[in-house]
């Protein structure tokens, strides 16, 4: 078997939203909507901090989807649009997506953007790897782990592109990746463990 | 913080959803243009291959000089990713770079040659067709000099709106005055420079020396926004377990991931530092071994006069010309006599007092001690408003926990009148604890390659020396304030708002001009005082199939860039411009008929570390490493042998030619406006910092809509302050002193020192409700720099403003 995924060192994470954007351009993700996130965690601003000056605090937490094992947007998704593939990968047929947005709702990492009007793209035509579908007004859309990149045995465009190298890319369900060693060197952990969703997104410190 | 895994680490699911309406934002602005797909070609006119990809360097203004590939499909730019050198490992990159998918077809690209029909400042333009803004250029530049004679013309290039940092051609050919000092960056190499341990304010050794040192403190130096694509030089460190110390008036990203952060008031950097020499000497933490031997401080010095005691001397420098200077005398323990520092077998005296010949000398280390006794760190917590013990701390670990670098930010402490004292400092911390020349040691800003070689075997392109730019006798930034002959302007970029403070001033001083022409890629705050504005390339277009030769030090690499996309809109290429406009003059042929003209003429004899580097060879590679490259992946010392680029080859800490103001070693001294103590401050309580944003370098990116999602001009205001003004995150804030104002949106955050504000550098004036924040910087001269290498820098931090809600 086969379980890509991966794993974010937040140590190295430096909040310099290149991943960010980095999946903007890789997916063609239009305006408004993003797939991918770096969080001033707790805070709603970005690049807030925690506390009272000057005894702050501030933890950089870049989110996208978890690629959860036991994901609860397939379980409610009503047209089977949302599926796992057989690379672990949790992903969405944008052709059976009927835009209930029941899968954004159930997930508790809040990872999912729908297109809720035509989308905008600036600059004004498709940009991005070859063969990402473009998705139409009515669906929703997420992070796929740069499926057409990681078909090919290339990393996801954010993992190649981290300046600092905080992102780890690889298969969980081989014990010999680098994904897997950092996650039993690092005791990784996963967000929202007590919801079970059994995410395949690690991250230690 | 084992114990923040659960829900506890502030994942709650509101959490989540609140940083979500951060990240979809509100900031951004409508285009005042037509859409770029106007200019473009329909897809089905392309007649090359679907998709093919160009190899370009990409970003010289922030130092990365990244090598980028580019994937082009039906004629547009797609992606962009990091290049892949010759040994298979990939470059670096940052949102900077990616954000260009957008950037480069921005609506608010100027998009033709336009000429001004209202008054200026009012942004009201035609279009007019590119022969018709040549002759107007060139008729201004010949009317000038005719009028008001040769030195009347300035010009200036930025290194955005130019395809090449290069060549400046126009200058010389056109005998221009090119503004003299740029007064920005180098108020701490004023002061750091004359000691040998910086050049140009640089550290002599890179980033890459981090990883070997065991403590680094950064000085206003915030390199995960400014430098994003050289920060994993600071994580590989700090694995390494070096103790990671920043100073800085905010809560920066780069300050979460220090071991300490030390927030001291705006412009007080030098009191912290006088104050951590102070807790050196007092605590006998310096190198007693290395002041003796490496540094000028056992230099005899006359107690009533303070001069150096020694002899005249001269020496022929690198260049062949020959420089007089002092040889000084120290007291050599051996004999019991004074000897000259250059005396074989000398055993220099760093402590006591001796009369020779019936005069009393002392040494500079005993001066030091004496001058240094006032600054306790008791005094420096006081002005700093820091804990006293964190500046003994800093001392002892600086001091002890060796090798250290001392990395100082390029543009934040020094945009203060007290910069060069600062400098001084710097290097006097450096020195007396022994963090130079070993490896993981040094001072100065680190970046841009620091001591890694650049290309040594480029042919450069000659003019004949009848050519050359008038001797400038005022510098830009003092042109509205000092008498000048200037009457006619031709700049490439915006260098009128971004290379002065009180913008106010320069852009009167701009509407006096005869004539202003502009050159920019996007519609920047000076374009709406212009007469004549052209349309510049991006990086990323070429007429031809390749547009520049450049080096970009990080990668240790030479770039042949390729063209990416064709000219977007009516844009032409810097140099392309440069001739357009000589050939009015008749003087077209000293400049490069093309691109390919000029890199074939660059890389015509590449020799030395370029060896192979054959246009031919570029062309097909797109970037190739300097010969030796991999000899300086793990970090290079400064100075391995001890020897220092001064006169004597020692490190001179001791400025005798300051001896007149009494700052032969420095003194503390108030910034020139922001400081608490300041009457204005009654009026003017806030202190206004600006600094580096991840989404600008400098003002450049304003125009990315990308960008424009998640930051725009917003101010950012610690809570307190904004209480007391009852203001809200999201409300238009009117900010202003005696010099302006302007208007722009509050953020409030805690990671902001009560009693300051902070914005990111400018950005573009039409993206601010009213106004634009160089209006209110101070654009003071520090009178004491006119004597040194770089001038007065600009003082764009030394501000004081009030606030309220608009």
């Amino acid at each position: 078997m086969t379980r890509l995924a991966q794993v974010i060192n937040l140590e190295n994470c430096i909040g310099c939203q290149t991943c960010v954007h980095s999946c903007k351009m890789q997916n063609n993700v239009p305006m408004e909507l993003t797939w991918n996130r770096v969080l001033s965690e707790g805070e709603d601003v970005l690049d807030g901090s925690t506390g009272v000056f000057p005894n702050l605090t501030r933890t950089y937490l870049p989110i996208a989807c978890q690629m959860c094992q036991n994901a609860a947007c397939q379980r409610v998704c009503p047209t089977g649009a949302t599926y796992k593939d057989d690379k672990g990968r949790v992903l969405i047929d944008y052709d059976k997506c009927i835009g209930c947005r029941m899968c954004m709702a159930a997930c508790p990492y809040n990872v999912r953007v729908f297109n809720w009007h035509e989308p905008v793209r600036d600059p004004d035509f498709n940009y991005g790897g070859k063969g990402v579908p473009v998705r139409p007004k009515g669906v929703v859309e997420k992070c796929t782990l740069c499926k057409e990149r990681t078909d090919e045995g290339l990393d996801p465009m954010c993992v190649q592109n981290c300046p600092t190298k905080a992102r780890i890319y690889g298969d969980l369900d081989d014990p010999n990746s680098e994904a897997s060693k950092a996650i039993r060197e690092h005791h990784a952990y996963v967000l929202l463990e007590e919801q079970g969703t059994q995410p395949s997104l690690h991250y230690f410190e | 913080m084992s114990d923040t895994k659960s829900l506890s680490h502030g994942l709650t699911r509101r959490g989540f959803l609140k940083a979500t309406g951060a990240a979809a934002g509100t900031l951004g602005l409508a285009g005042a243009m037509t859409a770029t797909s106007d200019w473009l070609a329909p897809t089905t006119a392309i007649a090359e291959p679907e998709e093919r990809k160009a190899l370009i360097c990409h970003q010289f203004h922030c130092l990365s000089s990244c090598g980028l590939e580019c994937t082009v499909r039906d004629g547009r730019m797609v992606l962009i990713e990091p290049q892949t050198f010759e040994d298979g490992t990939k470059g670096q990159i940052c949102l900077r770079g990616i954000s260009e998918i957008q950037h480069t077809y921005s609506v608010d690209r100027i998009q033709t040659p336009l000429k001004r029909v209202g008054e200026r400042g009012e942004g009201k333009f035609v279009q007019i067709s590119w022969d018709e803004a040549i002759k107007t250029v060139a008729d201004a530049i010949k009317e000038s000099k005719e009028k008001y004679g040769e030195d009347s013309f300035f010009f200036r290039k930025s290194t955005e709106a130019s395809s090449s940092h290069n060549y400046e051609y126009l200058p010389k050919l056109l005998h221009a005055d090119t503004g003299g000092s740029w007064g920005l960056d180098r108020g701490q190499a004023n002061g750091s420079d004359p000691s040998g341990l910086t050049g140009n304010g640089l550290a002599k050794n890179s980033t890459k020396d981090w990883q070997n040192a065991s403590t680094i403190v950064f000085l206003g130096y915030n390199p995960f926004e400014s430098s994003i694509t050289w920060s994993d030089n600071f994580t590989k460190a700090k694995a390494n377990g070096a103790k990671m110390i920043l100073v800085d008036i905010r809560f920066s990203p780069t300050a979460q991931k220090c071991d300490a952060w030390l927030p001291v008031i705006p412009g007080t950097d030098l009191a912290l530092i006088l104050g951590a020499i102070n807790a050196v000497i007092s605590n006998e933490w310096y190198d007693a071994e290395h002041i003796r031997n490496y540094t000028s401080l056992p230099y005899l010095v006359n107690v009533e006069t303070g001069e150096i005691l020694g002899k005249p001397d001269s020496k022929t420098d690198s260049t062949g010309k020959t420089v007089e200077f002092k040889m000084p005398m120290i007291w050599d323990e051996a004999s019991g006599s004074p000897k000259y520092i250059n005396e074989d077998g000398i055993e220099p005296a760093i402590d006591g007092s001796w009369n020779i010949d019936g005069v009393e000398y002392t040494t500079q280390w005993e001066l030091l001690k004496k001058q240094m006794k006032q600054y306790t760190p008791a005094w420096a917590a006081g002005v700093t408003s820091l804990d006293e013990q964190q500046i003994v701390d800093l001392a002892d670990v600086f001091a002890n926990n060796g090798p250290s670098i001392l990395a100082f930010g390029f543009g934040g402490p020094d945009k203060y009148a007290n910069a060069d004292l600062l400098g001084h400092a710097n290097a006097i911390f450096a020195a007396i604890t022994g963090n130079t020349g070993k490896k993981g040691s040094g001072v100065g800003w680190y970046g841009g390659g620091g001591g890694i070689p650049s290309a040594q075997g480029m042919t450069a392109w000659k003019m004949p020396d009848e050519f050359k730019t008038v001797k400038n006798k005022v510098a830009m930034y003092d042109m509205p304030y000092k008498e000048n002959n200037i009457h006619c302007a031709l700049t490439f970029g915006d260098c009128f708002t971004l290379e002065s403070g009180s913008a106010n001033n320069m852009l009167d001083w701009v509407k006096t001009l005869d004539f202003f022409a502009i050159c920019d890629i996007y519609h920047s705050s000076a374009v709406a005082y212009a007469d004549i504005v052209l349309p510049a390339l991006s990086k990323f277009e070429s007429a031809e199939e390749v547009s520049d030769v450049r080096t970009g030090r990080i990668a240790s690499s030479v770039y042949l860039n390729q063209k990416v996309i064709d000219p977007l809109f009516e844009a032409k290429g810097d140099r392309e411009i440069e001739r357009l406009i000589a050939a009015e003059f008749g003087l077209e042929e000293y400049i490069p008929e093309s691109n390919v003209q000029l890199a074939k003429h660059m890389l015509q004899n590449p020799t030395k570390n370029m060896e192979g580097m054959t246009y031919e060879a570029l062309r097909e590679k797109g970037s190739m490493r300097f010969k030796g490259y991999e000899n300086y992946l793990t970090g290079e010392t400064a100075f391995p042998n001890q020897t220092y680029p001064t006169n004597t080859g020692r490190i001179e800490l001791y400025y005798e030619n300051l001896l007149d103001l009494g700052l032969a070693f420095p003194e503390y001294e108030t910034p020139e406006e922001a400081y608490r103590e300041n009457p204005k401050a009654s009026e003017y309580p806030l202190m206004f910092v600006q600094g580096k944003s991840r989404y600008r370098i400098h003002a450049y990116y304003s125009a990315s809509t990308w960008f424009q999602e998640y930051f725009g001009p917003v101010v950012n205001i610690n809570p307190q302050d904004a209480e007391a003004r009852g203001i809200a995150t999201g409300d238009d804030v009117r900010i202003w002193n005696d010099r302006g104002e302007f208007v722009c949106t509050a953020l409030i955050n805690n990671s902001i020192m009560p009693g300051t504000l902070f914005m990111a550098e400018t950005t573009y004036s039409q993206y601010y409700k009213e106004g634009f924040l160089q209006n209110v910087t101070n654009a003071y001269r520090q009178e004491r720099c006119y004597d040194m290498k770089f001038g007065p820098q600009i003082p764009f931090n030394d501000t004081l403003v009030e606030m309220k809600k608009a």
